[in-house]
């Protein structure tokens, strides 16, 4: 849920990185955090646990400039992967603007990408929102690893699997060098705005 | 391709996979690499090819049980632990109190204990709130110590006179449910009059605690039966619960969004009936409690 302070003329929105563990939201940020300071607002909060993994969440606070007069300031998060910590990823979620599901292109991860993308599901209509109508993009990451002749998924093979009924906007990526990195967050933040003034009646 | 390349190309993709955090994916190529090996009678010093994958297996196991071990909730500076408690009260616009809940339940969930006890003693002051935050202080020193030690700061509260009697009674009635549940063996103080608290508890805090849920199987191996299981976590009408792989085909058939009839909820006041829904189901795939199955069923009525 966006805080729209009209006083301050300042909308807050919330964009969730989402995505199975190890898939590369973290990376995604970080990336982020580096490559786009002008927009940072603040420091990269990441708790971490054994072997880097992100136990509770990723936080990068940003601010987009102005649309329409009005300040806007998004705030991105990643949940953790592992399925231990469903309940903090139901935590993250809550509030959600917009998505991004980083998808992972390893061939041999096909399976815990349709997990994840079925767990938001799940815990999206835990707080009555639609995976069909949330903002959402998707991110098939770790592309770059093809040049190794690691196996990956192909991006029609991918598609099939987690887009055929979302249809929602696409693009494969690589978080480690920054490809598809910047397009995906600015098109989900694009929807998330776009679905905001429709909900908020806001610079109509 | 040649048996050299393909166990050359197996192994790359080991190391690859391992570099990145994916444990079971590299564990999974050794093994095939392993018994790419054995089975070739061409291969010279097999012994030490295989002796060599054996050691990166284990290399392997040690990492995998780090991760899983590793300090579940470790103790965040108190920059993060700020952090999450604005982050995550949601209220703030509403009202300041309900907002400092949040906060503070947010600290518990993510394992900051000793801050959460800290701003649950806050609460203590404000009567709203007051039987929330002491059961979650209690919840607290449960997981930090014991349910002894929990028990024993109920005892203390017995005596003091930051309760009513009614809210002491609702305290009482969690505590010993907690404690008949972990089979501990202690009987609690008695202040209040029992048949009034358990009328307010409903009242207050809309679902009262659950333990245990019996659900009628109308399929599976238990078809026909009621079969219980205690409730792992719970949050207002979201009942989660573990159950073991063992037990596993019993709930087999069951599907989110299927609904059940005919539930029991077992709380601390009664044994009462209703129905509910499958929220989510999923296979815990890591840890120690992997292979267990989650399912959270939400109570739809009672
Ligand atoms: N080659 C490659 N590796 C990546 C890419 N994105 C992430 N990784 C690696 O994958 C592992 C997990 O990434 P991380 O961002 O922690 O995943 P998260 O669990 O989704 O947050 C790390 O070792 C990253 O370096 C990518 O685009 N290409
Ligand atoms: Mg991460």
């Amino acid at each position: 849920m966006a805080i729209f302070n009209l006083k301050k003329r300042e909308i807050e929105c919330k964009v969730v990185y989402y995505g199975p563990g190890r898939g590369g939201k973290t990376t995604n940020l970080e990336y982020i955090f580096k490559t786009f300071r002008k927009q940072i607002t603040g420091e990269m909060v990441s708790i971490n646990t054994e072997g880097d993994r992100t136990l509770f969440f990723d936080f990068l606070p940003m601010g987009l400039g102005k649309i329409k007069g009005c300040e806007i300031k998004v705030q991105l998060y990643t949940v953790p992967g592992q399925v231990q910590y469903s309940s903090t990823r139901k935590l993250v979620l809550r509030g959600v603007d917009g998505i991004v599901f980083v998808a992972d292109s390893l061939e041999v991860r096909r399976e815990k990408n349709m997990l994840s993308l079925k767990d938001l599901q799940a815990n999206l209509k835990e707080y009555g929102l639609n995976i069909f109508k949330v903002p959402l993009v998707l991110q098939y990451n770790k592309r770059d690893l093809g040049e190794q002749g690691i196996p990956l998924m192909s991006i029609e093979q991918m598609d099939q699997d987690l887009n055929r009924q979302l249809k929602v906007p696409s693009f494969p990526g690589s978080a480690l060098k920054g490809d598809g990195v910047g397009v995906a967050l600015k098109e989900c933040t694009k929807l998330t705005l776009k679905s905001l003034q429709r909900e908020l009646k806001w610079a109509q | 391709m040649g048996e050299k390349e393909n166990i050359k190309r197996l192994l790359q993709e080991a190391e690859l996979y391992k570099g990145q955090g994916l444990l079971n994916e590299a564990r999974l190529k050794y093994d095939e690499v392993s018994d790419l090996v054995r089975n070739n009678p061409k291969i010279k010093n097999k012994q030490k090819l295989l002796a060599g994958l054996a050691k990166k297996i284990n290399l392997l196991e040690v990492d995998t049980q780090k991760v899983e071990k590793g300090p579940s909730s470790p103790e965040l500076s108190s920059r993060a632990q700020d952090l999450i408690q604005q982050l995550f009260s949601f209220s703030q616009e509403e009202s300041e109190e309900e907002a400092a809940l949040e906060g503070a339940l947010a600290l518990a969930k993510f394992g900051q204990f000793e801050r959460a006890l800290a701003e649950f003693d806050n609460l203590l002051s404000n009567e709203a709130h007051r039987v929330v935050a002491a059961k979650n202080i209690l919840r607290c020193h449960i997981a930090l110590s014991s349910e002894e030690k929990a028990a024993d700061i109920y005892e203390k509260w017995a005596k003091g006179d930051t309760f009513s009697a009614d809210q002491l009674e609702k305290l009482r009635v969690f505590m010993e449910q907690v404690l008949e549940n972990k089979g501990v063996d202690r009987k609690l103080t008695v202040i209040g009059t029992k048949a009034k608290a358990v009328v307010e508890e409903k009242k207050e805090e809309e679902f009262i605690d659950i333990s245990a849920i019996g659900i009628y199987l109308d399929s599976g191996p238990s078809k026909g039966k009621v079969v219980e299981f205690d409730v792992n976590f719970q949050s207002g009408n979201l009942l989660s619960l573990i159950i073991s792989k063992r037990d596993g085909k019993m709930i087999e058939h069951l599907e989110v969004n299927n609904e059940l009839e005919d539930l029991q909820f077992y709380s601390p006041i009664a044994i009462f009936n209703g129905s509910g829904l499958v929220a989510a189901k999923s296979e815990i795939q890591s840890g120690p409690k992997q292979g267990d199955y989650c399912l959270d069923i939400k109570i739809t009525s009672t």
